[in-house]
């Protein structure tokens, strides 16, 4: 479009040093300075935790990891992109665990780690979503799956936490199991089961 | 252009009131006259294909109507997997189809673009239609579906849909996924624009994000084989015109793979980023039409291929954030929106096609805003539902509050700009209620199939479709693939499809699918030589 009286800003990404404007994000930018990317580009709007980067500022010691598609640059700003190798992970089945009473135990045996969390802050000094994943981990630990679940109501499953936890705790995952399941066990609503009732006996139809 | 008022005068005659009353519309002729499908030269016939002589937006024709990206030559050496089920496309649609026939012990394998889980999916934010309130039956959710697509549908299709919609609700809760609910632990239902009754479902405005990670989770648990940055760029077939298999390029190391499958699923989602008539769009880096390409190829018969959905309420400024989508789930809560007079000009839950419509004819007749630049719009009234309904953005939108501490306007106090973005494929593969296409062997579910939603998809009804269709693809292959022999993989129908080019005398320059858009780069980019050389060779 118009690009005529704009300020150019200047960054290096990826060790190229790179002019754009303003008010691009880090990954725009690079595409207006005329370089390919492809990998660590999903969404382009911050949910699905795909463009991971690490940046540093002007005048800042400080290396900070956020989401690529959410950071507009700034002059100076130094910024290079993770890859994405997707970590193992637990294997486990909602159906195996038979009611809320065995949830605490299962977690145990499916995240054997969880235990051992030294507080380090690690995780959330990474999260670029600001979750207070420690404190979910511990929440989870000690069976208050509801709560440490609602702490992660705004996880992309970046995997950074992950990556930085000294004890491979997997927290993220921590936290997405004690969401699904306080869903798989205690969501029921009364309106969805009654219409499911009434579909179930014939009651309701459909006129083509 | 017509001369828009401008930013700051716009702003002065805004005022937050909690109550509008609705003026007199008209909404005569109103698609006709300023609907993008029905811009003077959008569309054109085709000239090859199953399709020959039916009309389709001009862009999409171009992809439908290239040349294959390889030969014969490239597949010499390639390495070759087996499967049972092979699912092109890890969005939600692929994740249900992939979680539903490995519960059977099919042997399944999805391979994806992207990542597992970068799609349009966890984007979704508004929610899902089920109808479960009281005063709400599934006639009346077929009933409005049918009303807003404006144009004949596979009602069949239609009917299998909202019937099995609280069983998908049901499903997804299995799976683990979590719906705000009231305080007896009922679900939360609110309207969508053109439905009768209060009837989609929600997640904050995050529905698409809890969705797609409970299905990306319950995927990475089990014994599903996941393979990522593997875009499919042919479909494999036999003499007998069965799917066969597919042809993966991988991006990490430049190389082809072979899978040989006795079923085929594409889930390959919308192509908002072929940006149609130079529209921004809301849809992820992924979504470029490539399915209806591989499967258009192979023979499958499409339909609705002019007709594609530009959502109200895409963020127009600031301009970085262009496209971004502002769920209508706001306009269901009550939001108006306001020209740059401040006054309301359109019913707001009208259907998407006559809501963009309305806001198009104010920036042509003078009544929008102008931002510079060429950024046009007319504002939602934010504040002015905060004042009606305090404290409802917090509670019910945090991503809207993101979006609007990055565009340096808290939407509480001022109102935002907006312009429609393009944002759905209202079409697409042919399909019968297993997902099945004309091809024997082959699938397509979700964005990438067509028959539903007509000209016009109403909020909520896609989410229900990936899912709905998704699960009966997967049972179905599942149950008749696995005892199915593999059959014999080639790309025989690329020279029916050269033949077919030449014939009618078509340019043979253009590539597809295009897998990516332009501006990344992928095509240049030396990282990817296997595919670039690929091109320069032809
Ligand atoms: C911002 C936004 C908000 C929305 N909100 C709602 C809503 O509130 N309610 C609603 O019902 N609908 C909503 N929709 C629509 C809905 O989200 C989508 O239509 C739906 O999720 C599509 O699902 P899918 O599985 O078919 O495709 P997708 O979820 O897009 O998945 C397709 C997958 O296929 C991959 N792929 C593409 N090409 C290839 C290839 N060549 N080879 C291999 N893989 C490939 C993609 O990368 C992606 O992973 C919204 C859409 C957007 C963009
Ligand atoms: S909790 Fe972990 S995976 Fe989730 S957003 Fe934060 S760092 Fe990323
Ligand atoms: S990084 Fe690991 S060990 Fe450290 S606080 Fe977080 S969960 Fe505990
Ligand atoms: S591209 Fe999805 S979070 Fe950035």
């Amino acid at each position: 479009m118009n690009q005529t009286t704009e300020t150019l800003i200047n960054a290096t990404i990826n060790g190229k040093a790179i002019s754009a404007p303003e008010y691009l994000s880090v990954i725009q930018a690079l595409w207006h300075a005329g370089y390919p990317r492809i990998k660590s580009v999903g969404c382009l709007e911050g949910v699905c935790g795909t463009c991971r980067v690490l940046v540093r500022r002007q005048n800042s010691q400080n290396i900070t990891t956020e989401l690529g598609c959410q950071v507009l640059i700034e002059e100076g700003m130094q910024v290079n992109f993770l890859a994405f190798p997707t970590p193992a992970q637990q294997h486990y089945k909602l159906e195996d665990i038979r009611n809320s009473w065995e949830v605490q135990d299962n977690f145990h045996t499916i995240f054997p780690e969880a235990e051992n969390c030294r507080h380090c802050g690690g995780c959330n000094t990474t999260c670029p979503k600001g979750i207070n994943v420690e404190r979910g981990v511990i929440l989870a630990a000690k069976g208050r799956f509801r709560e440490a679940g609602d702490l992660f109501t705004e996880c992309v499953l970046c995997d950074l936490c992950q990556s930085a936890c000294p004890e491979n705790i997997a927290p993220n995952h921590v936290g997405i199991f004690s969401r699904r399941v306080t869903a798989h066990l205690h969501t029921r609503p009364s309106n969805l089961i009654n219409r499911l009732e009434r579909l179930r006996k014939g009651e309701l139809k459909v006129v083509i | 252009m017509t001369n828009n008022i401008s930013y700051q005068e716009a702003l002065a005659n805004y005022e937050a009131v909690a109550e509008r009353p609705l003026p007199e519309v008209n909404y005569e002729g109103l698609l006709e006259k300023y609907h993008p499908d029905y811009f003077k030269d959008a569309c054109v016939q085709l000239k090859i294909g199953p399709n020959k002589g039916d009309i389709c937006h001009i862009q999409l024709a171009e992809m439908l109507q290239a040349d294959a990206r390889i030969d014969e030559a490239d597949l010499a050496g390639a390495q070759v997997i087996e499967t049972d089920i092979l699912i092109i496309g890890g969005g939600g649609a692929g994740c249900a189809a992939a979680l539903t026939a490995a519960e059977t012990g099919a042997r399944v394998l999805i391979a994806t673009k992207l990542r597992l889980g970068d799609s349009n999916t966890v984007m979704a934010e508004g929610g899902v239609q089920v109808s479960i309130e009281k005063d709400d039956t599934p006639q009346q959710h077929y009933d409005d579906t049918l009303r807003s697509a404006d144009r004949p549908v596979d009602k069949k299709l239609v009917a299998e849909m909202v019937m099995s919609a609280p069983d998908v609700i049901r499903w997804l809760i299995q799976q683990g996924m979590q719906f705000d609910l009231d305080e007896y632990g009922d679900l939360l239902t609110r309207k969508a624009g053109g439905t009768t009754a209060p009837r989609v479902v929600y997640f904050r405005d995050y529905t698409g994000l809890e969705m797609m990670r409970v299905l990306k989770e319950a995927v990475r648990s089990t014994e599903i084989e996941v393979l990522d940055y593997v875009p499919t760029v042919e479909l494999l077939s036999d003499e007998d015109g069965h799917c066969t298999g597919a042809v993966l390029s991988s991006l990490e190391d430049n190389r082809y793979k072979l899978v040989k499958a006795k079923s085929v699923i594409i889930a390959t989602g919308g192509i908002g980023r072929l940006h149609l008539n130079g529209f921004p769009t809301s849809n992820h880096f992924g979504a470029t039409g490539d399915g209806l390409v591989l499967a258009y190829r192979l023979g499958a018969k499409l339909r609705d291929l002019d007709s594609f959905q530009y959502h109200p309420s895409g963020l127009a400024y600031p301009q970085h954030l262009s496209g971004t989508l502002i769920t209508e789930g706001v306009r269901s809560a009550g939001a108006y929106l306001l020209n740059a007079q401040g006054e309301r000009f359109v019913d707001e839950l009208q259907p998407r096609d006559k809501v963009a419509a309305a806001i198009m004819r104010e920036c042509a007749e003078g009544r929008g805003v102008d931002a510079g630049n060429g950024i046009q719009g007319i504002w939602i009234d934010t504040p002015g539902l905060e004042l009606k309904n305090p404290g409802i953005f917090n509670a019910r939108f945090p991503k809207l509050i993101k979006i609007g501490k990055k565009s340096g306007i808290d939407p509480r106090k001022q109102p935002l700009l907006i312009y429609p973005t393009l944002h759905y494929q209202n079409g697409g593969v042919i399909i019968d209620k297993h997902g099945q296409t004309n091809i024997p062997g082959l699938y397509c579910v979700g964005e990438v199939s067509g028959g539903i939603h007509g000209r016009n998809r109403l909020m909520g009804n896609s989410l229900l479709e990936i899912i709905s269709f998704g699960r009966r693809a997967g049972i179905h292959a599942a149950k008749y693939s696995p005892r199915k022999p593999f059959r014999k993989i080639s790309i025989e129908h690329l020279s029916r499809l050269r033949r077919e080019l030449m014939l009618a005398d078509m340019p043979m320059d253009s590539k597809g699918p295009i897998l990516f858009p332009a501006y990344a780069k992928f095509e240049t980019d030396s990282d990817y030589s296997g595919l670039h050389k690929n091109k320069k060779s032809k």
